[in-house]
């Protein structure tokens, strides 16, 4: 059991880790995409050790208690991820379902600690990332129903193994539908344009962080580079076959996240009852098509 | 006789935290975060150093939304006593350590605003200013001038704004409320 | 050896002892229906679970018991929910018009529990179920409104008649009264009218969609301690009933192939689902923090229906779980809404705020409710949706998982505004002066916060008396379950190792939290307003309307089904007058027309 933990606990730095370079290569990318420079790729790591090592203000127990729940409920998910087939922490218990409720976990004390701190805006973010949340959710958890009912499991290992299989194909392609509500649901999930509404630096002055300075802001940056590492590997995951070892995983996290922040960065930005809108249209509908093509008729390419 | 070379002499407290304050200032000076307050026509100087002519985030700047993440108080332009007080309410709520950066010569001598009977003439009366960039207005080299030399400062442990505005607490105290006064009415119309 | 009869008998007694102690003083008359309810909830819970309670009768004729795994799943939830809530009264009674006679019909509705639980014969059932809806009719009215009761017993009789006559059919049909061989004995045309007539008993009881209207009326307005007691407990009768219909009854209607599942059970899913679906788009609407508890309760009633009209282990075993997990929850945060209404007097969530920095014991046993409510590891809620989850994936009911995934993390929505609005936020100066709640109060708090983790912790034992229901009333196969994990069709979820975990996330969060730079501790007030001076806190609280663009898409819409009550009420009044005008009227026009019409018909029938 120590092992596994022990196991687990180097997953979720991988994953810190990795979801941390990347995203400093991704603001490079981003930068020659608006003919700049951009920063190092190590600038991401700079910004929060830098703010660990601020003296920032605290509002109160449940202002600090609030992050200190959320970081670690992220963390806890994040050592059930796996990373390849056989790199997981704790074999058959990685279900799909932890990955969704489990994380919410974390944006609960997220959201308790930003409404904790006082400030309207925070309290304002917190409602637009929770109406965002039943926004995408949604669709999502339809089109995770039909793979878990077609891949007869719900742990991610065998979701991937099923994927790998001679003679299946990566859910992408089996269920192109929902492969494309997917990549729209990650977009929500990761908070990339235009569903980054709850954010917004301009209006609500980036939302439930307005109130966060020194290390409750760098642990919360922790925290979201853990999740979008966590909202990757799940995409990986479900959709893309999973990997078979490490090198195709980080290929295919790394493609993943940099196609979704390419997109994003040509989009403007929803209003709330946009996103709303936008999800329960096209693709909810789009993931019951698939769902009833998919269970009740059987078509899966 | 025993060779010191690899027994580590054992650091005291003070020194192990000014060690960590080195490793910190290297994070600080890399990673500087803006809060501008534009009040002033310098700020027309401010989009060309964040976009691609001069790209301010190869420094590993950027501008943030609230005083809570930022580590630069960026004052450009001149300061009404109305302003002032929000200023320093700002300042007040920022994280430590915090800079102050002010641009244009309005912050340092008034500038062509000096004889106003609304706006104030030096800043660093009222809060400490750690780099000032004159000109009326500068051009978008000296501001990124600015920057640098202001990573400069940290990295010799010159940026000591902050400290200052604790030590000689009172004295700033006093100089605020001689300009702004003291406010009798707490609502939204005063102070 | 506990017997059934003595308790029934011991609960009538310490009734009528009780109203007059509450007459004496209401403190000692309060503390005597704590030991009352306690003595009861632990002679149950010493004999019940291995069914070694005695059913011999001797002194009430007629009356027959007999003791079921099922009966006594129920019996036990709502027997803690009644103890826990007697803990409230001490500091609750005295703001009620008829306190005297509020532990008397508290006492005498939980025998009216006991009773309809233990019965095996039906018209007994129908008996304590009366008795249950006019103690509790009685009792509602003590809070603020006598429109809630009206409600609530209007709904309730609209079950209860449905009741009565499946009952009657029944007995037609079957020549017994007895539950089990009834239920058995109906076929064909007969167990459809039968299980529309028990549906329509059980959505009434559990305020499901479409008969929910009296649930956010009576939760709302009922006394603060006996809304716990409605919302975790009172409402399972409902969840009874339905499992009566639909797993004794034969499946109804003809096997639908996609999801092999029969035609009536899908109905009730679907009626479940919507159920579901309004439930949470109301609650998220709602400002008062006890309907909003109410519409949650409605939503949970929806996927009580779902999982049991499944027809699958999994499922059965999940809605079983759901309704422990739920009345635990639910009862939770209502007795901390309870807590803060009393120190404050209202309930609304836009004249609250801030009350964590006076009452953090209240605040945790809130929030720990809520996560076990939204379904959130490491809770008990999460178990239980999980199984359904379960269930509905392996049928591929895709349009009822729309509805139970919209409702699932729509919870996290309304769960979180009385978090926000009524415990977080700023702190309002006309509260300055409240505390926490006494201690009396807080033992059972304390208590459900301690169950509620355990649910979702340690599984085992509860899916081990839950196997002994699916064995006793059904053919499905028993959950597998380790102490800390439990195995369904897809996957094997492990409760303990999550919690554990958990724990090892936060612990590692508090170590770097610890190992950092200690923070500047500053007011709540001083937060960043873009440099703006507010001294006014309440500018400073985001509490109402807080979804207001997400409401704002249903508003015309959320109020559909109350204008469509308030227009049957209206037709129900209409015809009322104009049965007045017939038959009662003073006008003598009226009295000489009826004359003449019996005149012409006793010679129109003369000269036929």
């Amino acid at each position: 059991m120590i092992v596994n933990i022990l196991v687990g606990i180097g997953i979720a730095l991988f994953g810190f880790a990795l979801q941390t370079s990347i995203g400093g290569i991704n603001r490079k990318i981003v930068g020659r995409l608006q003919k700049r420079h951009g920063p190092r790729w190590y600038q991401e790591f700079i910004d929060i050790f830098k703010l660990l090592s601020k003296r920032g203000i605290s509002h109160g127990w449940i202002y600090d208690f609030g992050v200190i729940m959320a970081l670690g409920g992220i963390i806890a998910t994040a050592m059930f991820m796996p990373l390849t087939v056989d790199i997981v922490a704790f074999k058959q218990f990685d279900n799909f379902f932890i990955f969704v409720y489990l994380l919410a976990v974390g944006m609960l004390g997220m959201a308790m600690s930003a409404s904790g701190s006082g400030n309207p805006w925070a309290s304002i973010g917190v409602m637009r990332a929770l109406t965002t949340m039943l926004a995408y959710e949604v669709p999502f958890l339809i089109v995770a129903l039909t793979i878990i009912n077609v891949s007869d499991s719900s742990s991610l290992t065998a979701i991937q193994a099923f994927q790998q299989t001679a003679g299946n194909n990566w859910f992408i392609i089996a269920l192109p539908l929902g492969g494309l509500v997917g990549v729209l649901s990650l977009m929500g999930m990761l908070g990339k344009k235009p569903f980054e509404t709850y954010i917004a630096p301009a209006e609500i002055a980036s939302g439930p962080m307005v109130e966060y300075g020194g290390k409750q802001l760098g642990m919360l940056f922790i925290l979201h580079e853990i999740s979008v590492f966590i909202e990757v590997s799940l995409f990986v995951h479900l959709f893309l076959g999973g990997a078979s070892n490490i090198f195709i995983f980080l290929i295919k996290y790394f493609t993943v996240y940099t196609v979704v922040n390419l997109i994003s960065n040509v989009n403007g930005r929803f209003k709330i009852d946009q996103v709303v809108k936008f999800f329960y249209k096209w693709p909810l509908l789009l993931a019951i098509i698939q769902a009833f093509i998919a269970i009740y008729l059987g078509w899966v390419i | 006789m025993k060779s010191t070379k690899f027994t580590p002499v054992p650091l005291t407290k003070a020194e192990t935290d000014k060690k960590w304050w080195e490793i910190g200032d290297f994070f600080r000076r890399n990673s500087l975060w803006l809060l501008m307050y534009c009040t002033g026509c310098c700020a027309i100087e401010l989009p060309p150093a964040m976009t691609s002519a001069y790209d301010m985030e190869r420094l590993g700047m950027g501008p943030m939304a609230t005083p809570r993440q930022a580590d630069i108080l960026l004052v450009s332009g001149y300061l009404s006593l109305k302003t002032l007080r929000r200023l320093i309410y700002t300042y007040e709520q920022m994280s430590e350590p915090r800079y102050v950066v002010a641009l244009g010569s309005c912050p340092i001598n008034g500038g062509i605003y000096h004889d106003s009977h609304a706006v104030i003439n030096q800043l660093d009366q009222y809060i400490p200013v750690d780099v000032y960039v004159a000109g009326c207005m500068p051009n978008t080299e000296a501001v990124m001038n600015g920057f640098v030399d202001l990573m400069d400062q940290i990295k010799h442990k010159r940026a000591n704004g902050w400290k200052k505005y604790h030590e000689n607490y009172s004295w700033y105290k006093a100089n605020q409320i001689t300009s702004l006064g003291e406010v009798d009415v707490h609502d939204e119309f005063h102070e | 050896m506990a017997n059934i009869e003595y308790l029934l008998l011991f609960l009538v007694g310490s009734a009528v002892i009780s109203y007059f102690l509450t007459r004496l003083n209401s403190f000692i008359g309060s503390i005597f229906t704590i030991f009352a309810t306690m003595f009861v909830f632990v002679s149950l819970a010493a004999y019940g679970f291995n069914m070694n309670l005695d059913t011999t009768v001797s002194l009430l004729p007629w009356f027959s018991f007999s003791q079921t795994y099922l009966g006594f799943f129920f019996v036990i939830i709502i027997a803690f929910i009644y103890l826990m809530v007697s803990f409230f009264h001490p500091y609750f009674l005295d703001k009620y018009p008829y306190k005297n006679s509020y532990n008397l019909l508290f006492l005498l509705s939980l025998a009216g529990i006991i009773g309809a639980f233990y019965t095996d014969h039906f018209l007994q059932l129908f008996f304590f179920f009366e008795m249950i809806i006019w103690t509790t009719m009685f009792l509602i009215p003590q809070g603020k409104s006598r429109e809630a009761a009206v409600s609530y017993f209007g709904f309730s009789l609209t079950g209860s008649v449905a009741l009565l006559i499946g009952i009657f059919v029944i007995y037609q049909n079957v020549g017994r009264f007895d539950i089990q061989a009834g239920l058995a004995g109906i076929s064909g045309t007969t167990s459809v009218f039968v299980f529309v007539l028990f549906m329509i008993a059980a959505l009434a009881k559990l305020g499901t969609f479409p008969l929910h209207i009296w649930l956010p009326l009576a939760h709302g307005n009922a006394p603060h301690p006996f809304s716990p007691v409605l919302s975790g407990a009172l409402v399972k009768l409902g969840a009874f009933i339905g499992i009566l219909a639909l797993i004794k009854i034969n499946p109804i209607g003809p096997v639908i192939g996609a999801i092999d599942l029969a035609l009536g059970q899908y109905i009730i899913a679907f009626i479940g689902s919507l159920s579901i679906v309004f439930g949470t788009l109301m609650a998220i609407k709602e400002d008062d923090a006890k309907k909003l508890l109410a519409y949650s309760s409605m939503s949970h009633g929806g996927y009580i229906l779902v999982a049991f009209s499944a027809l699958n282990g999994f499922a059965f075993a999940g809605g079983l779980y759901h309704i422990l997990a739920h009345a635990l929850a639910s009862a939770g945060a209502f007795m901390a809404i309870a807590a803060v209404a009393r120190a404050t007097g209202t309930t609304k969530m836009k004249e609250l705020g801030g009350m964590i920095h006076k009452m953090p014991i209240t605040y945790l046993a809130y929030l720990i409710a809520i996560i076990s409510m939204a379904g959130i590891p490491p809770m008990g809620g999460f178990i239980s949706k999980w199984l359904i989850f379960q269930a509905v994936i392996d049928r591929g009911m895709i349009l009822i998982a729309v509805a139970v995934f919209f409702g699932s993390v729509g919870s996290f929505l309304y769960v979180f505004r009385p978090l926000a609005a009524l415990f977080l936020g700023q702190e309002f100066r006309e509260y300055k002066h409240v505390k926490e709640a006494p201690l009396l109060m807080l033992i059972p708090t304390f208590i459900i916060m301690g169950l509620n983790i355990y649910t979702g912790v340690i599984p085992k034992q509860i899916i081990d008396f839950i196997n002994n229901i699916i064995g006793e009333n059904t053919a499905f196969a028993p959950v597998v379950a380790t102490t800390f994990t439990v195995t369904a069709t897809y996957g094997t979820l492990n409760a303990g190792l999550i919690a554990l975990i958990f724990g090892v996330g936060v612990a590692i969060a508090f170590i770097i939290f610890i190992l950092m730079k200690k923070s500047r501790k500053v007011e709540l007030m001083d937060t960043y307003t873009a440099a703006n001076f507010v001294h006014d806190e309440h500018l400073l609280h985001y509490s109402v309307d807080f979804y207001a663009p997400l409401e704002r898409m249903y508003e015309k819409q959320s109020h559909w089904m109350k204008k469509f009550y308030d227009a049957l009420a209206h037709k129900v009044k209409e015809v009322g007058k104009l049965a007045k005008y017939l038959f009662m009227s003073n006008n003598i026009g009226v009295t000489l027309i009826w004359i003449l019409v019996i005149i012409v018909l006793l010679i129109g029938v003369v000269a036929l």
